[in-house]
């Protein structure tokens, strides 16, 4: 590590319109709207790139069904070809980098399908582009070139997820899988939380990869926050004092009903994660004693949630109607 | 068919065992065939060959498009692993791992690859535990009790005055120590040995085949690695229960071995388990997932240690402060996992398909025609696919455009992406939209 590498930042952009939509809604505390939002990130693109010449920056994008590169300094026909007008009061890279991410996201959400119920964001497919990108442009051209020049000339990596949308916890197994990638990769990975409520899953991803989370109280100073805290490279916030968030939650998503659980019930043979004790397996087709069926039944906690104050839960009586616990993202 | 190698040297101990060694060697001969020195030899270097430009680039892709196969031979099925390892790890701390054929020596050898066999086991087996036994003096003697903390296990095994070797080493011994410390397991937990022996002799101070019927009783797995030569005892302890024997040829194949026994393995369904009134002890288990507490939480007592702390984790069930997970709650008696430790198994459960390499020029109509452009360029890393062919150095599962189709959901991949979707992402990209 040395403090003059390079650093490569991708970038995901969740643009969910529906979210996009409540988020510039005026009874908001702090309405932020799209535009505002695109704006401040292309200042905060545009300083990343102006830090240090080597920076490279790939943009990616989160749509409902689908998720897209947006744009990579790497890939420099991924940009099509786009006219930009001679500009004399603009610097013409930046205003480059600007127009592409601009002109694409206009196409991309133009091109979006107008339908009733809106698809869940592909957020886990942009990080798995991500990652598949920086794997083939930066780790294996490192491993190829590590023979002949110092690993130095590689630049480190970061992705940084701006996050308006609320946890999918159909895609807890690829974002945990991610999060081990990304672990190999020696990628850090921060998450903002722009608007909505925590995600418990991106706060494992930024706690798991060393990265940080925060979750954006006042939302007119975005710009602000991704300077101060995402606009330095991994190896200086050592010396800085980027926020770091202070509770993580280690909850997983079932996988009866994806609910997000505390205490849950598991398989021994294929570590499923069920809210309610199940008879049979439904990944692994397991047949579960009867006898324990019953223990754990009488075992189960209060479905109030928060300490429930007795410690031996055995003593706890068996509810009823087994109900999953609502997903509380706190 | 692995090389073996067998006690040549052992012609100089002149005891019991060499005797029923030297049976060993003319039965397993006659059943598996022969010996690597007896087999045609074949000259590594030849089947490296330079294409016209003198360029290795073809074998290089060849050797990709060799571990793809491999890949496309195993099944994508869900196979049924033991998740819940435990692991007794025995250590023959004889004389004989003094031997220098190893270098530095077996025992350096083998400190240096335990090092990194229980870092990647701990890795990969996040609930599992290990403890580590020697085998020294005629005795068993257990170093590090089972535990769940790769941080406790990694650090005996840095001690390097705890492993001095010395006199004979006794199998039995060893065995029925690890059988006790894994006597108190439940059902669901699967048992195994792994033995790493050097000396061609035991000593042992009873009947080792009461032993070994003690160890199939239980359910436990042997597994031996020698570092020396083929010893018949160890050969039908791993048979008998279920494990696998191997010989070590050099230091890197010693290290391979031992990563073989990295992975969970898949879950046995012998006729020991019709005593059993489930199938294979499988169970429910009740997990909790803690949460974490940040250094400026306000100090309290944990409830492990009852040392004072900030930093820490509380029980779902009882709250009640603990130091690290995954451990049972002090309190409550819960299990507390991390969701990330349960989820570290996962891909060992859900697999990718594997892609199939593309050999039909279709795709150049459709993607002209389409207009998805993206098509034209990995659909992960979007990086473009070459434009010509290689028709030269076509080899079977190896496509001469360089792309591999996902089944699933049918989105073109580059060679680089489908080796790291597969073997460390294990997520498709383009399935997960």
């Amino acid at each position: 590590m040395n403090a003059d590498r390079a650093s490569h930042l991708s970038l995901i952009l969740d643009l969910s319109p529906a979210q996009w939509h409540l988020s510039s809604a005026p009874s908001n505390p702090s309405p932020l709207s799209l535009e505002t939002f695109l704006s401040h990130v292309l200042t905060f693109v545009n300083s990343h790139i102006a830090s240090k010449p080597e920076n490279t920056l790939a943009v990616f994008g989160a749509l409902p069904g689908k998720s897209v590169l947006i744009h990579s300094s790497e890939i420099a026909d991924a940009d099509g070809s786009v006219d930009i007008p001679g500009d004399p009061n603009s610097y013409r890279p930046f205003k480059l980098v600007d127009s592409v991410i601009a002109q694409n996201i206009e196409t991309e959400i133009g091109g979006l399908y107008l339908a009733d119920e809106e698809p869940p964001v592909a957020l886990v497919g942009a990080l798995t582009k991500a990652l598949c990108h920086i794997n083939r442009t930066y780790q294996t051209s490192a491993e190829r070139s590590s023979t002949t020049q110092n690993s130095d000339a590689v630049p480190e990596p970061r992705i940084l997820i701006l996050s308006v949308s609320p946890d999918l916890s159909a895609s807890y197994i690829p974002i945990m899988n991610s999060i081990f990638s990304a672990q190999k990769l020696k990628v850090t990975i921060d998450i903002c939380k722009v608007f909505g409520p925590d995600t418990v899953f991106l706060q494992q991803v930024s706690h798991l990869t060393g990265g940080s989370y925060i979750h954006l109280e006042q939302r007119d100073a975005l710009l602000q926050f991704l300077i101060m805290s995402f606009l330095s490279p991994p190896f200086m916030r050592e010396v800085l004092a980027v926020p770091k968030q202070d509770k993580v939650d280690f909850r997983a998503a079932c996988f009866c009903h994806k609910n997000i659980v505390d205490i849950a019930f598991v398989c021994s043979v294929c570590l499923s994660i069920f809210c309610s004790p199940v008879p049979v397996c439904t990944t692994c087709r397991t047949k579960f004693p009867i006898k324990s069926l019953q223990r754990l039944q009488s075992a189960r906690p209060f479905q109030t949630g928060g300490p429930s104050g007795i410690a031996n839960g055995v003593s706890t009586p068996a509810n009823g109607s087994p109900k999953p616990r609502p997903a509380t993202a706190s | 068919m692995p090389p073996r190698r067998t006690d040549v040297d052992s012609g100089s101990d002149s005891d019991s065992f060499d005797e029923s060694s030297k049976k060993a060697k003319g039965k397993t001969k006659a059943k598996e065939g022969a010996y690597a020195w007896e087999a045609k030899y074949t000259r590594s270097w030849d089947t490296v060959q330079e294409d016209e430009g003198g360029s290795l680039q073809g074998t290089v892709e060849g050797l990709i498009a060799r571990r793809r196969r491999r890949r496309l031979l195993e099944p994508t099925a869900a196979v049924r692993r033991t998740i819940v390892r435990h692991l007794f790890l025995l250590i023959d701390l004889s004389d004989a791992m003094r031997e220098r054929d190893l270098r530095p020596t077996r025992l350096d050898l083998t400190l240096q690859c335990a090092r990194a066999f229980v870092t990647e086991w701990f890795d990969q087996n996040p609930l599992g535990q290990i403890g580590i036994g020697a085998m020294r003096g005629g005795l068993g003697d257990r170093i590090v009790e089972m535990t769940g903390n790769p941080q406790d296990v990694l650090t005996v095994l840095g001690e390097r005055h705890r492993f001095e070797p010395s006199g004979e080493p006794s199998l039995q011994n060893a065995l029925e120590m690890a059988r006790s410390a894994m006597s108190h397991l439940p059902n669901h937990a699967s048992r195994e040995v792994l033995v790493i022996y050097s000396a061609l002799t035991t000593v042992d101070p009873g009947d080792i085949m009461e032993t070994l019927a003690a160890c199939v009783r239980d359910r436990i797995r042997v597994s031996v690695v020698a570092l020396a030569a083929e010893m018949r005892i160890c050969r039908e302890l791993c048979e008998k229960t279920g494990g696998t024997f191997s010989v070590a040829m050099n230091e890197g194949h010693f290290k391979d071995l031992l990563f073989e026994l990295v992975p969970p393995p898949a879950l046995r369904t012998g006729p020991k388990t019709d005593t059993r009134s489930s199938t294979s002890g499988a169970d429910l288990m009740l997990m909790g997932f803690p949460t974490r507490l940040p250094a400026s939480a306000p100090a309290a007592l944990c409830s492990c240690h009852g040392a004072m702390r900030r930093a820490g984790f509380l029980c779902p069930r009882c709250r009640a402060r603990l130091c690290d997970v995954p451990t049972d709650c002090p309190v409550c008696g819960i299990m507390v996992v991390s969701a990330p430790h349960l989820a570290r198994s996962f891909h060992h459960l859900f697999p990718v398909k594997p892609y199939a390499a593309v050999y039909v020029e279709l795709f150049s109509v459709y993607s002209l025609s389409d207009s998805r452009s993206s098509e034209q360029r990995c659909h992960a890393c979007s990086v473009s696919f070459p434009t010509q062919t290689q028709q030269h150095q076509v080899q079977e599962g190896m496509s001469p455009f360089g792309r591999y189709r996902c089944p699933t959901c049918s989105h073109d991949f580059c060679p680089d992406c489908d080796v790291f979707v597969h073997d460390v992402l294990h997520t498709c990209p383009g399935c997960e939209n």
